[in-house]
């Protein structure tokens, strides 16, 4: 497999990462469902995991980005098992809306080992670490897409995280956005007086 | 606390576009420390699935 192909498969696999994540806004934002604290670190996963696709398209295939995006993808798998295990017996409840029948948390879980799995497959191939020339900064308009939306996204959670849970940890069972609530408390406050 | 990972993946994916590979790398470590701390934190308890 030649590095162009490498790097176009890497965009590929972030567009895919880069919906996984907007998912997750479109759940928070037009189902009202706020994410958890562990849901909020699985998405801390999913960034962790594409940042090697992203390494990939930025600066061309090595073995060390690969790395990257499989440690990413097992300890977002480890979180999201653990969120599975949770709720694995009989009775003990659930988190958060469904899809297809499954919880998000699920899913996750599925999506990293995809990942996983991926990321080993597109390892087996040595010719794409080959290349001599060095890789061209330019970049088409796929894998460009697919970085700056990943950037975006990861920003996004940033001020998303900050208006859940605010400077430090969040709460087991987020109510609404820790930080606008305390911003009306403290305007409903001002006016009493 | 809490967005802190994604404020450090977000650096690193800033220093990749600026082509600063080994900056890159360090924000992307040092994002995966504090998820795995963040992960400590959240999930000390014992796992209740005893049947």
């Amino acid at each position: 497999m030649p590095g162009d192909l490498s790097r176009l498969l890497n965009a590929l696999g972030l567009i895919l990462v880069d919906t996984v994540l907007a998912l997750a806004f479109v759940d928070q934002l037009w189902f009202r469902d706020l994410p958890c604290p562990i849901c909020i670190l699985q998405r801390a996963g999913f960034t962790a995991a594409g940042f090697g696709l992203a390494l990939n398209i930025m600066f061309g295939p090595r073995p060390s980005h690969y790395g990257v995006t499989l440690l990413g993808a097992v300890t977002g798998a480890a979180i999201a098992a653990r969120q599975i295990l949770e709720y694995a017996v009989p009775g003990s409840g659930f988190y958060g809306n469904d899809i297809f029948g499954l919880h998000l948390y699920t899913w996750a879980f599925i999506a990293f080992a995809l990942m996983i799995i991926g990321s080993a497959i597109l390892l087996l191939d040595d010719r794409q670490f080959a290349r001599t020339e060095p890789w061209s900064s330019r970049l088409n308009v796929l894998p460009l897409t697919a970085f700056a939306t990943f950037l975006v996204l990861a920003a996004g959670n940033v001020i998303s995280t900050l208006l859940i849970c605010g400077g430090g940890l969040c709460p087991a069972t987020p109510a609404g956005y820790l930080i606008l609530n305390d911003n009306l408390s403290l305007t409903l406050l001002s006016d009493a007086f | 606390m809490m967005s802190l990972p994604f404020l450090l993946f977000a650096c690193g994916l800033g220093a990749a576009w600026l082509r600063q590979r080994g900056a890159a790398m360090g924000f992307w470590v040092a994002g995966l420390v504090v998820l795995l701390v963040l992960f400590r934190i959240h999930m000390g308890d014992v796992l209740n699935i005893a049947l």
